[in-house]
């Protein structure tokens, strides 16, 4: 291949996923440490070690499943690291005393409320392609309410390939054309207590893992616990206590 | 020795032509004041001959551009200048002995505070001379600091040398290619290497690019000029390149393009988190802003915003937190 072959080459690339999209692989490898957002939670072994800059990730799950409160937390992490986060919000409806409690910057979080698809891909486009970002959470908020979908992000797709930004969607369901890494985030009981529900427990996982992070919210403590990898509990839960789903969420037998 | 030049009633036009015509012709042009400067001749004798030739060859050059000028050499800044604002235009006057031209001047002449003088004039002082004569001790010990500085320049003593400002230089990087580059991320990859030599001279100069203005030469076509406001100021190629990239991008066509200027409008020093000094994370702060400041300007008021809890406690959420917009 000749110079000007290669230079046409790498310049569509570049021109596709972004100026930082190439380097050479020891300049990659030192820098992949600090392109990770990483929780400190088993979410961390889930997303293999946690949510690189330049990829895009989707939490997934059904309404009140405890996504949006995994998503601050990834937000909090992001932000304990340096740099802003930007969340877009096209259902406005974002709680700022959540993620106060979850633990996140407010000071370092730009929120921006789309009004529709077309102001939620301006405001993505630019924000990935800022240097400024670590993280966008792009929350569709509930389906009922939802001014956008999945499938309507897939443009901002090579924007994140170039960025220093990792970009979160927070969805109810998966895109039908546009596939994207996933999360699934799927309710697994309702904590009550003297007959009054008092939080509940989720699992984390790739769809076609077996394998799931587990959390549980109280309504005392807004932030998810960490409750740990699924394979951890099992051997440690007394026989009977504890039993798997054939989809392989774990569920607290009645 | 040092040249000072007086160009009169200097208007800005007449001072700008003034100055472009002095840096022109030497290394160090000081400005005192518009139409006023103070030339350090150190050095130019062997290239440019003794101070009285360079000094006729100013008033020779302003004539010129038509700014009559007066001339005066000295060995002291302050005596040049006293000696240039004593000579008519037009004329060159070279003064061997400071101190002994400026003896028999009033005491005016010295930068001294009017009551000051007029303590001195009390005390049966009024020409530099009597001033000068005075022990350089009891003339600190009792009037203080900025006295003495007078009575130094009064005795033609003064150290100070010119400050001067070098000529603002001109970033600007060219390129003209023999094949026309038919797409835009031909021309994207090509702009990478004329915006990294702008960003090497901008680094030289310890400056950050504030505007830059592009104009790419086009085949059969007119020009395409381009500018673009740089916010944060920078002068990290890549963030260069992605400004102009947008540019770019907001063009549906840009025709075959042979060629490129680009040319740094305007700049400001470079701040401590521009040129690496600092954590990243000031800069990242910056852009961030720049940013959501340009998402406001897109998506108008109350969509881009940032929030802070006002009361913890609230019993009404929307009492809970404030929102406010990203402006600052």
């Amino acid at each position: 291949m000749g110079a000007p072959a290669l230079a046409e080459a790498i310049a569509r690339i570049e021109a596709r996923y972004g100026t930082r999209v190439m380097a050479h692989g020891d300049v990659v490898e030192s820098r992949d440490a600090e392109r990770r957002i990483s929780a400190g939670t088993s979410l961390d072994q889930v997303t293999g070690g946690g949510i690189r800059a330049g990829e895009p990730l989707a939490f997934v799950g059904p309404a009140t499943a405890g996504k949006l409160a995994l998503a601050l937390t990834v937000a909090a992490a992001a932000l304990r690291e340096g740099g802003m986060a930007a969340w877009i919000d096209p259902s406005a409806s974002f709680d700022p005393l959540a993620a106060l409690r979850a633990g996140v910057d407010l000071e370092r979080l730009v929120v921006v409320r789309a009004a529709d698809a077309g102001e939620v891909l301006l405001a993505g486009a630019a924000v990935l392609r800022s240097e400024g970002f670590r993280l966008l959470v792009v929350d569709l908020g509930p389906s009922f309410a939802s001014r956008c979908s999945s499938d309507d992000l897939a443009p901002l797709v090579p924007f994140v390939r170039g960025s220093p930004a990792a970009l979160l969607i927070v969805a109810e369901q998966r895109g039908r054309r546009l596939v994207l890494p996933t999360v699934r985030v799927e309710p697994i009981a309702w904590r009550r207590r003297y007959g009054r529900t008092v939080g509940w427990s989720f699992a984390a996982g790739a769809p076609a893992s077996r394998e799931r992070a587990l959390f549980c919210v109280t309504a005392l403590d807004a932030a998810p616990t960490d409750l740990g990898m699924r394979t951890q509990l099992a051997e440690v839960a007394p026989p009977g206590v504890m039993e798997l789903t054939p989809s392989g969420v774990m569920e607290q037998a009645s | 020795m040092n040249a000072a030049v007086v160009v009169r009633n200097a208007s800005d036009q007449l001072h700008a032509r003034s100055l472009a015509t002095l840096r022109a012709l030497l290394p160090h042009v000081g400005i005192h004041a518009p139409g006023v400067y103070i030339c350090d001749l150190a050095g130019t004798e062997r290239v440019l001959g003794a101070p009285s030739r360079i000094a006729r060859r100013i008033v020779e050059r302003l004539s010129r551009v038509n700014a009559p000028a007066a001339v005066a050499v000295a060995q002291t800044p302050f005596a040049a200048r006293v000696a240039a604002e004593r000579t008519a235009d037009g004329d060159v006057r070279l003064v061997t002995q400071a101190r002994e031209y400026l003896a028999p001047l009033p005491l005016e002449v010295l930068p001294i505070e009017p009551k000051l003088a007029g303590e001195l004039g009390l005390l049966g002082m009024r020409s530099v001379a009597d001033f000068a004569a005075l022990p350089r001790g009891a003339v600190f010990d009792r009037v203080g600091r900025g006295a003495a500085r007078a009575h130094a320049l009064a005795r033609a003593e003064d150290e100070e040398r010119v400050r001067a400002d070098p000529p603002p230089r001109r970033i600007r990087a060219r390129r003209l290619w023999d094949d026309a580059l038919p797409s835009r991320e031909q021309l994207v990859f090509a702009l990478r290497t004329i915006l990294d030599e702008l960003s090497a001279a901008l680094a030289s100069e310890g400056l950050a690019a504030l505007r830059i203005a592009v104009r790419l030469e086009r085949d059969e076509t007119e020009p395409l000029r381009l500018e673009r406001a740089i916010l944060p100021p920078t002068r990290e190629s890549a963030a260069l390149l992605r400004s102009v990239r947008w540019a770019l991008e907001e063009r549906a066509h840009l025709g075959r393009i042979v060629g490129c200027l680009i040319v740094v409008v305007e700049v400001e020093p470079a701040r401590g988190r521009q040129i690496g000094l600092f954590a990243a994370d000031g800069a990242r702060w910056e852009e961030a802003i720049a940013s959501a400041r340009y998402l406001r300007e897109r998506l108008g008021p109350g969509r881009v915003l940032r929030t802070r809890i006002a009361d913890a406690d609230a019993r009404l959420p929307e009492r809970a937190a404030e929102w406010k917009e990203v402006i600052s």
